[in-house]
């Protein structure tokens, strides 16, 4: 089971005694975007492993599943107020802390690094997916991939919701087609999301007990491709000011971005 | 298989206590085996008292059902209940594969429910994942000799070398106890059965999975009428599922069915034939302080029971068993802490799984108590008219014999005083899942992951 990158995040709330699942306004905005990354991680880890040769209970599915919808609407919610790193930022008057500090952030750092061609692709594409018509013709398309590559074991219906929380297979494939358009899944997962989700993938179909998500050996290769790309990008975040290429040295940070450079290497198990 | 290797009863002399940390109950009996190295298949999934309460049905995840038979003989000593032993086992649930979606249907018994008793035989529901059973205890003591065509041992006699006749006549035997099926109330259920309810009116019986609620009628096996569907046109859309239902103990045209966002549903069957609009909707509002991610999770309804009053209504989430009066719809009556400790380490929990852990709970006989398990082979007991609540162990290892239980106290952070244990030193893999109340006597009998626990309440 992906062990190392969890725990870690788990001991470290642990290590800083905060009180665990403490609503928005009693928490730092960090430990509460940290528990929200947890438990958002744990979901799909959860949707994706296959226990056994029994079917899993639909009850938890659910639960599961509407767990994750909740901290998918709350980044869409957020997503909405952070603008993407082209436009110059604007300080919204309503929006909370943590917005700015990682917007600020993730600003700050991607106008410092011209190799950041995906990531920045990426948000503008969000940006632009977010306020586009959202019905979505390319489910059919990925989903056929999805339920071929799935197991035989969910019933059709169930297959329908399977790919309506299966985003990172879905995502791999519009990366495949270019980008060339926008695919409705990103409308439904924000860049956070993707980033970090498909790195826990990655290190996820590394170890023995991989789930179905490498079973189907077209989409890993697909994911595998495009993360690597980000795995060196991020890598390079991780470092702090170590990388020449990604952080110049002689730029003071803010207290805010040492702390996501912290988050990187949790994330990225450097 | 169930060997009952030992059991020790209790001569419950009285004892003098600490005060107020000793509780009325003491430990009668463990049933199982004594080792921790536990086959999957001998984990107890069900327990339930029949109507009388001289019987003790388990079911496990090997699909068997033991049932105990209180003994009478005993009942000559004033300050204990009788002793359980083994009445009746047998296979009640086969696995089975359902080829067009290449998965097993596990053979676990989920839940058993009895039938009141009509005749010198007993009879119980026993269900599955998706098949529920009929099953027949009936006792043999006597079988008929004297054949005039068949001797002793079977082989038929030629008519030939017959020169008188007798008449047959029953001879005494020993007690043989066998348990047949008589109904098999299939494929009716595409998801997975979670409760079946025996109604009121003896005739009919309810089996409920997680968007559909059947009627049956125990002599049909080929027919059900289903009164309840929540399943949504669309799957995608599905966000809700029914988790637990019951019939109301004397009204045979209501019952209630709990959901997976915490809300319970009463259902009246003269409304209408498909229950779909409910009468009655119980349901708390939601205490924005303590909003979390895992709100709707622990808010999902494990186990509804009825008082057997049939006036109040009991409710059992992941942290909480509440008490409702079916005249009021916006709020309980009372509610009862289970763990509150637990509260903060939700993520943990969800982590292992453990936060999706379905308690069941039980009444007492008079419904003024009512009693959970809990983590740590702890479980609950709350007196409603005392106010007063205690945590037990599960345990045959410490105590002596006819000791009433200690109780227990959960603090936050480490152990600090005998009979504390803190918080982090609970064992999550030892919980109490299934509980079952006698219905006159304070017997009590639950199951720990390896055994059956039956404790008694001091009598003098």
């Amino acid at each position: 089971m992906l062990g190392k990158g969890l725990k870690r995040k788990l001991e470290q709330e642990e290590e800083n005694g905060v009180m665990k699942m403490a609503s928005p306004q009693e928490v730092s905005p960090t430990c509460y975007w940290l528990q929200r990354q947890t438990v958002l991680n744990l979901s799909l880890l959860k949707l994706h492993s296959h226990p056994g040769h029994t079917d899993p209970g639909l009850a938890r599915r659910v639960l599961i599943t509407n767990t994750l919808r909740h901290i998918q609407d709350e980044l869409r919610g957020e997503e909405g107020v952070l603008l993407p790193p082209s436009v110059p930022r604007q300080q919204p008057p309503s929006s909370p802390v943590i917005k700015d500090s990682f917007s600020a952030a993730l600003a700050e750092i991607e106008s410092l690094c011209p190799t950041v061609g995906i990531t920045a692709l990426f948000s503008t594409e969000a940006a632009r997916s977010l306020t586009s018509d959202q019905n979505m013709p390319d489910i059919t398309s990925s989903t056929d991939l999805i339920n071929s590559g799935e197991s035989r074991n969910t019933d059709p219906d169930l297959s329908e919701m399977h790919s309506s929380v299966d985003p990172p297979i879905a995502l791999s494939d519009s990366t495949q087609s270019a980008l060339s358009h926008t695919p409705s899944f990103l409308a439904d997962f924000s860049l956070d999301d993707f980033l970090f989700t498909e790195i826990d993938n990655i290190l996820f179909d590394n170890t023995p007990c991989s789930s179905s998500l490498s079973g189907t050996s077209g989409t890993s290769r697909v994911i595998s491709m495009v993360t690597d790309d980000l795995v060196k990008t991020l890598t390079g975040y991780g470092n702090g000011g170590t990388s020449q290429s990604a952080l110049p040295s002689n730029q003071t940070f803010k207290l805010d971005l040492n702390e996501l450079d912290h988050i990187m290497e949790v994330l990225v198990g450097s | 298989m169930w060997s009952s290797c030992w059991t020790y009863s209790l001569n419950l002399s009285s004892v003098p206590g600490d005060g107020d940390s000793q509780s009325r109950w003491c430990l009668s009996q463990v049933k199982g085996a004594v080792d921790d190295d536990v086959a999957e298949a001998d984990i107890i999934s069900a327990v339930e008292f029949n109507h009388s309460g001289e019987l003790l049905a388990t079911g496990d995840r090997g699909g068997r059902i033991v049932i105990f038979q209180q003994e009478q003989e005993s009942k000559n000593l004033p300050q204990c209940h009788a002793e359980y032993n083994v009445y009746s086992t047998f296979q009640s649930h086969e696995p089975e594969f359902d080829y067009l979606k290449s998965l097993e249907i596990e053979e676990k018994i989920n839940k058993i429910r009895w039938l009141p008793q009509k005749n010198a035989a007993h009879f119980l529901l026993s269900t599955n994942d998706k098949t529920i059973k009929l099953w027949k205890i009936s006792e043999r003591d006597k079988r008929p000799e004297g054949y005039n065509l068949k001797e002793e041992d079977g082989r038929y006699r030629h008519p030939s070398s017959l020169t008188t006749l007798r008449v047959p006549v029953f001879q005494p035997m020993d007690l043989m106890v066998e348990a047949s099926p008589r109904r098999v109330y299939a494929n009716a259920h595409t998801y997975h059965i979670n409760s079946i309810s025996v109604n009121s009116d003896n005739e009919t019986y309810l089996s409920a999975d997680d968007l559909r609620i059947n009627l049956w009628h125990l002599d049909f096996t080929d027919r059900s009428f289903n009164i309840v569907d929540i399943k949504p046109a669309n799957m995608e859309e599905l966000t809700e599922v029914i988790t637990a239902s019951e019939f109301h103990p004397l009204q045979c045209n209501t019952f209630v069915y709990g959901s997976s966002k915490g809300s319970v549903r009463l259902c009246d069957m003269r409304a209408s034939a498909l229950c779909d609009q409910h009468s009655k909707l119980f349901e708390e509002p939601e205490d924005p302080s303590t909003r979390s991610f895992f709100s709707e999770i622990i808010s999902s309804i494990s186990d509804v029971k009825f008082s057997h009053s049939g006036r109040y209504m009991m409710t059992r989430d992941y942290l909480t068993l509440k008490i409702w009066d079916l005249h009021m719809e916006s709020r309980p009556v009372e509610i009862y802490q289970v763990h509150g400790y637990l509260r903060s380490k939700l993520c943990s929990l969800y982590e292992n799984d453990c936060i999706f852990d379905k308690f069941e709970c039980c009444w007492r006989g008079d419904d003024s108590e009512v009693m959970t398990g809990s983590y740590n082979n702890f479980f609950r007991m709350f007196d409603r008219d005392a106010q007063r609540d205690a945590t037990l162990e599960a345990t045959w290892e410490n105590g002596s014999p006819g000791c009433p239980l200690k109780t227990w106290r959960v603090s936050a952070g480490s152990r600090r005083k005998r009979n504390e244990i803190g918080v982090d030193c609970l064992d999550f893999s030892r919980k109490i899942l299934y509980t079952s109340w006698h219905p006159q006597d304070n017997i009590v009998a639950l199951a720990t992951v390896n055994n059956l626990y039956i404790f008694q309440e001091k009598l003098n």
